[in-house]
Parts: structure tokens; C-alpha cells; sequence
């Protein structure tokens, strides 16, 4: 009887029973017993909700735990090894450039994207919160940098961190998608170094600007989905 | 993503591990260290929907919290002996004193834990008995057994005899 009121008989026998129980004088007792305990449980005994705050602390510890899940193992050998890459091949005509100003700049904010996976410092502030992540920069830089977050497109905002990028301080926003980590470098400019997307040994940096503040998003995704995340941040920009 | 697969199931989480534990300061503590466990062997995890397997490690995140509480070794569940802890309170007939009969609460609290945990899982979070099955690591048939032997309890305990707890 039990399986049958939990739902959890499949159709045919599940019509037997019920065909037996209506038929049944002294299974009446039991299933009417059964039925009005677990009504009394579903009203009296309390379903118990997470505080608000408890979710925020969760976030917190994951991101304690993720500097040292991620550092240990994956991010220093990873970037140990494209260091070495990085630096033999800086040389070699891999870079997407017309010019070597272009060049030195791409050289220097792909740079500063693997030096923010590298060790414990990706994040300044580490928060999902875009409401508490656009704040924090207020004293620390001059400008206040606009924060988006994409999570339900699937790119959630992990924080931001203070940076220096060819020259000037720069705030960096750091998304994710799945394992990879995009910087979005923003600071007021409204020139260009005159290319708007650059390459390096499977580093992608795409540019744009916004009401005179220049974005650079840099990420080893692939270049088609770092993109589609420019998209969402800029969705003016031409599709390519 | 880690939080994108887990984060919903906070509050099923919190619920598990308040009415396993009891109380509100060990329920936070055991989610968070839950949600931590959960994190370092999410390369184990294999599917879409994370709450069973969340709900595996909030439990036995409870049963590492409770042998340490109590200064023992883990201890499996023996379906025959009553035993639970010395801290475990009041049977049904003492809940149900004065004339008053035991609050439908008070005697789910009072049950063993193990108990108390199906039926959570069945009324509460309304989880079928394949996902309980998950979540304790017991066989189907184990689950049904001890779920019908959870409301017999509880029953007993609310119609105020003395079959509510241990000794």
C-alpha cells in the first residue's frame, strides 16, 4: 500500500491496487491513518529554508578553495608550460598584427591575462555580485567601471581585480565559461590601438568601446565563443 | 558550472542537514563544509541533476559531524537495536505528558536519525525512493523497509505511546 500512495507503482499495478483498496473494508483503517500522517508531516513539520547570507559565504569559500584547487595543479602547470610557449614564440611572426606597436600591446595584455591565472591573485574582490563588485573600485580607481553579469547566459562573473594595462591602471572582470577564465580589461579611452581583435598562441583578445571606456576581453576560448560573450557586453558590435 | 548545478539545491540541503542535526548553527556549518566536499569531488560527479548527490554528501557529512560530536567511531545503523546517542532526548510517552499528545515535530525530532532522514527525504523533499536510494547508498528495498518503519514510529509517537526513540 505504501509504494502505492508514494506514487511510486507503475501504471498497471497501480490500478490493481487502487481497484483492490476501494474493495478492501479493513484496508480502509490503514490507509486512512497513513494518509492523514503524511498530511500532518507536510503541515507541521517545518521545511527549513537557508538564511539569506548563507549562499554569499558558500561563494566565498569556493572561491578560497578554488585558488587552491585550480592553482596547485592546473593553472601552474598549465601556465608554466605556455609561459615557456609564450616566450620562445614571441619572436616568431605568430602574432595578428599590422604593427609592432600592436604587437607590444598584445604582448602585454595577454600577459597580464596569464599572469592573473597564475598564483592566488585572479580576484581582488571575489563576488558574483555585480552590486558589490562596481562599488569596490570606488577609491581605487579614478573611473567606476560598468559591471555586467551573465551568468544565465552562462558566463557568471566570478569579481574584479585592480590591473595595470599599457600604462594606466585598469579594472580587470573576470567571467567564466565552463573551465575557461576571460579578463575583461576596461579603463576611459576612447581610442584604439587600432585593432580590434589580436591572437597569440590560443589567447584571443577582442576590443570595443563604450561611452569612452575601452574593453578588452581576453581568454584562451575558442575565438567564436569569446565573441558571443563580446555579444552580450556589446551587442552593437558587427558579427564576424 | 560547480555553482550553477549545485547552488539550487541549497535550501533541500540546509533542510536535510537542520533536521539531521537539529539545529540551525551545525546545519549551516555542515552545508558549507558539504558544499566544500561536494566542490573537491565534483570530477566524480556524473549527470545533469545535482540534488541526490548533494544530498549523499550532506548526509554523510552528517554522520562524520555526529561520530565526531559523540566521540565515536562511525556506527552503521543496525535496524534492531535502538541506539542512537546519549543526547537523543524523550521518548513519546514523555513527550506526551500531562495529558497532552506529542506535537507531530517534537516526535519527528525524537526519532533516530536514520529515520528522521527517509522520512525528510519522502515527505518533505518528496525525493522517490530511487533518489533516497542514492542518497543513503542503501537498497531500494532497505529504503521502503525502514520508511514504513519511520511512519509506524512516528505514529506511535504522535498516539502517545512509548514507542518513540531509544533509551
Amino acid at each position: 500500500m505504501e509504494p502505492y500512495l508514494d506514487g511510486e507503482l507503475d501504471a498497471s499495478i497501480s490500478a490493481t491496487v487502487r481497484e483492490h483498496l476501494a474493495s478492501c473494508p479493513s484496508c480502509e483503517e490503514p490507509q486512512r491513518r497513513l494518509i492523514a500522517l503524511r498530511a500532518g508531516i507536510r503541515s507541521q513539520a517545518p521545511y527549513f529554508r537557508a538564511p539569506a547570507r548563507l549562499s554569499a559565504q558558500i561563494g566565498t569559500a569556493l572561491r578560497g578553495a578554488d585558488r587552491q584547487a585550480f592553482t596547485p595543479w592546473r593553472w601552474v602547470a598549465i601556465a608554466a608550460s605556455l609561459l615557456l610557449a609564450v616566450s620562445l614564440a614571441w619572436n616568431v611572426t605568430s602574432l595578428v598584427t599590422r604593427s609592432s606597436r600592436a604587437g607590444l600591446f598584445a604582448q602585454n595584455i595577454i600577459s597580464s591575462h596569464i599572469h592573473s591565472l597564475m598564483g592566488t591573485h585572479l580576484l581582488d574582490i571575489p563576488s558574483s555580485d555585480r552590486h558589490t563588485v562596481k562599488p569596490w573600485f570606488n577609491g581605487k580607481l579614478d573611473f567606476s567601471p560598468e559591471v555586467r553579469d551573465f551568468a544565465t547566459e552562462g558566463f557568471p562573473l566570478l569579481g574584479g581585480r585592480l590591473d595595470y594595462i599599457d600604462g594606466h591602471p585598469a579594472a580587470a572582470l573576470v567571467y567564466q565559461r565552463r573551465q575557461h577564465v576571460i579578463n575583461v580589461f576596461t579603463w576611459p579611452s576612447s581610442s584604439t590601438s587600432g585593432e580590434t581583435e589580436l591572437s597569440a598562441n590560443g589567447y584571443h583578445a577582442v576590443y570595443w568601446s563604450s561611452s569612452g571606456m575601452t574593453y578588452w576581453a581576453v581568454s584562451d576560448l575558442r575565438a567564436g565563443e569569446l565573441r558571443q560573450f563580446v555579444n552580450l557586453y556589446n551587442p552593437t558590435s558587427p558579427p564576424k | 558550472m560547480f555553482e550553477q548545478i549545485f547552488l539550487p539545491h541549497l535550501d533541500a540541503a540546509y533542510n536535510l542537514a537542520h533536521w539531521l542535526t537539529r539545529n540551525e548553527h551545525d546545519a549551516e556549518d555542515i552545508v558549507q563544509e558539504a558544499y566544500l566536499r561536494a566542490f573537491r569531488y565534483f570530477d566524480s560527479f556524473r549527470g545533469t541533476d545535482g540534488k541526490a548527490w548533494l544530498l549523499a554528501v550532506v548526509r554523510n557529512t552528517c554522520l562524520t559531524w555526529r561520530s565526531r560530536e559523540y566521540g565515536m567511531a562511525k556506527i552503521p545503523f543496525d535496524e534492531e537495536v535502538h541506539h542512537d546517542s546519549a543526547n537523543l532526548p524523550t521518548t513519546g510517552s514523555q513527550l506526551a505528558t500531562e495529558g497532552n499528545l506529542a506535537s507531530l515535530r517534537d516526535c519527528m525530532e525524537s526519532l533516530p536519525a536514520e529515520f528522521r532522514g527517509v522520512l525528510v527525504m519522502r515527505e518533505l523533499e518528496e525525493l522517490p525512493y530511487k533518489d533516497i536510494a542514492e542518497v543513503t547508498g542503501l537498497p531500494i528495498g532497505t529504503v521502503m523497509s525502514r520508511l514504513s518503519r519511520a511512519r509506524q514510529r512516528l505514529q506511535d509517537c504522535v498516539a502517545g505511546r512509548t514507542k518513540g526513540a531509544s533509551q
